[in-house]
């Protein structure tokens, strides 16, 4: 119990691993919660960033990564010099930003977020975890932290195909640099990331989208991505699997790009570092990362900034992260990319009413598809739909593309494999549908302070 | 009030509500809220994991590092027998966990005869395979005698 304890209260090594970037006077648009939180992210995707390093370096973990990862947070702090003062906001500039008296609208949002990171706290206690812990994320962050590197004997060992080697590092990295410190891997508290990635997710989603809105809109839209990934979670399994971290990079970054954050460099390199945070996580965060640099790209060709520059501050992070994840893997000899699950080119068209009839299943199967179409009818039925909106509409477009495909060239029939992962690589859809809503409605929302 | 009329903060709290509603309908009522589970796996649709991760846990302190375990079930079933393998490889770390089957096809007794220990899930195995070590309703840990 005590070592679960100690696990959870590791985490807080990554707001100050990332402290020294987001204390910059650059970022002062956001509240200190909402700090915290993009503090906490940035900071988790430099120590990883730092682990792969260091194991591609054959240097041992210790307590110099920490100082490395805040070392990196700062010099790219010192980058953001000129750029003070530049994070441009509808709303006024400060600390206690929108604080005072709450409507009764952000009120009844904020409880409802509250109690959906609760359900989903209490649906973990009860058991409700995800079988991909036990099977690789654990094993694989339990051995790390107790060989203190990517342990390359473990990894070759004889029938561990399943560990699926090649995955991207983020999420053992950060399963087992708490465990070094509490001595071993928890199993029980794993699982609670899932409520306390929830929770974060909120008050990031929360703390950014208000930069450019009510605070109402902002709490609002929060309160509906959050319950749509609690309900989604509890049914589909996600609690200790690297779902949760996904999600929190993917749509803490996504909301900063569509707001006018994403206008400064200090916007751009905070996105591009929680996009960063997405690639290192799980496979589709790639193409998540690569549909939003690119829609958001092409979505505002009349900017000021040079694209080269754009382009690098959003992809740079996401391709160092995993570019050292793959010279890892080359310079061992272990992978050399991503696998495919099968030839890249042979599509099965026959699949596609098996693969249609699998999502209906698998997306009824997961709270009768409502996280789904919840957000999804909250979109449409939104006033005004604003070219912002494009952005995660685009996104969603081209996930479900990706997707679709890769079930489609599987040689196997994909049936049994839709079953037990579509609702969860689909977990994105909901919170775009979320922000897609919000994009729409900001015009609106400016009537309402 | 005002901000409640407003459709763009309308529509996601209505929406929100709904899904709440279904979250909170989706928790284990029946197996008592506020009860800390036994494993992580209590409320798991898999219904051999929760037994599993029970004698696994157990036999932790029972079976010393570097020994080879061989992990199954009784009565031998070569998909659960995979499984368990991987389950042995995250819950005994630093043993040498010998699988009774892969990709759902039965390993060659040369390689299971290699265990020193044998850890069964499920009923007690007609056929005793050494020394008992523990046992418990969800399964038991055997020395082999050689």
């Amino acid at each position: 119990m005590r070592a679960g304890y100690l696990w959870l209260l590791s985490f807080l090594v990554f707001p100050i691993v990332g402290a020294p970037l987001l204390k910059s006077r650059a970022f002062r648009v956001f509240g200190l919660p909402t700090r915290a939180v993009l503090s906490a992210g940035v900071g988790a995707v430099l120590l990883s960033w730092t682990m792969t390093l260091f194991a591609l370096l054959r240097l041992s973990w210790g307590p110099l990564l920490v100082l490395v990862a805040a070392a990196v947070a700062f010099a790219l702090s010192l980058m953001l010099r000129g750029d003070d003062g530049k994070v441009p906001s509808s709303r006024p500039r400060g600390e206690r930003l929108g604080e005072g008296r709450a409507s009764t609208a952000t009120l009844l949002a904020y409880g409802l977020t509250t109690l959906s990171v609760l359900v989903a706290f209490l649906a973990t206690l009860a058991g409700r975890s995800s079988p991909d812990l036990l099977l690789f994320w654990g094993p694989k962050a339990q051995q790390f932290a107790a060989a203190r590197t990517i342990d390359l004997d473990f990894l070759r060992a004889p029938f561990r195909e399943y560990l699926h080697i090649y995955y991207p590092p983020l999420v053992t990295n950060l399963f087992a640099f708490p465990a070094m410190i509490a001595g071993r891997f928890p199993w029980g508290a794993a699982t609670l990331t899932f409520p306390l990635l929830l929770g974060a997710t909120a008050i990031g989603l929360t703390g950014t989208l208000r930069t450019d809105s009510g605070t109402a809109p902002a709490a609002a839209t929060a309160a509906l991505t959050t319950s749509a990934m609690a309900l989604l979670g509890i049914h589909a399994l996600v609690a200790g699997n690297a779902d949760s971290f996904l999600l929190f990079f993917e749509i803490v970054g996504l909301s900063i790009l569509v707001t006018r954050t994403a206008e400064s460099t200090a916007g751009e390199l905070l996105a591009g570092l929680f996009l960063g945070g997405a690639a290192a996580s799980k496979v589709e965060g790639l193409p998540f990362v690569l549909a939003a640099a690119g829609i958001f790209l092409l979505l505002a060709p009349s900017r000021r900034r040079p694209i080269a520059r754009t382009l690098l501050l959003l992809i740079g992070p996401a391709a160092l992260s995993l570019g050292t994840w793959f010279a890892f893997g080359a310079v061992r000899k272990l992978f050399y990319g991503y696998q495919s699950y099968g030839h890249f080119f042979w599509i099965h068209w026959e699949y596609i009413p098996r693969v249609l009839a699998g999502f209906g299943r698998a997306f009824w199967k997961a709270g009768y598809a409502l996280p789904f179409v919840v957000p999804l009818v909250v979109f449409l039925a939104t006033r005004g739909k604003s070219r912002r909106a494009l952005l995660p509409v685009g996104i969603a477009l081209a996930l479900t593309g990706f997707l679709g495909f890769t079930y489609l060239h599987g040689e196997v029939d994909p049936r049994l494999w839709i079953s037990w992962s579509a609702a969860r690589v689909f977990s994105p859809l909901p919170a775009l549908f979320g922000l897609a809503a919000w994009c729409s409605s900001r015009t609106e929302s400016k009537e309402f302070p | 009030m005002r901000a409640l009329t407003s459709r763009a903060i309308f529509l996601p709290l209505v929406g929100s509500a709904v899904l709440v509603a279904f979250s909170i309908a989706a928790l284990p009522f029946s197996r008592g809220l506020f009860r800390v589970a036994q494993t992580p796996y209590d409320a798991s649709d898999a219904a051999f994991t929760r037994p599993a991760w029970i004698v696994l846990s157990r036999a932790d302190p029972l079976v010393p590092r570097g020994a080879a375990v061989l992990i199954r079930t009784e009565t031998p079933d070569p998909t659960n027998d995979m499984y368990l393998h991987r389950f042995g490889i995250a819950l005994l770390p630093g043993r040498r966990i010998v699988p009774a089957a892969l990709w759902g096809v039965p390993t060659p007794p040369d390689i299971v005869r290699d265990a020193e220990y044998e850890i069964v899930v499920g009923q007690t195995p007609s056929l005793r395979p050494g020394r008992l070590l523990l046992q418990i309703s969800e399964g038991s840990v055997w020395r082999r005698e050689r």
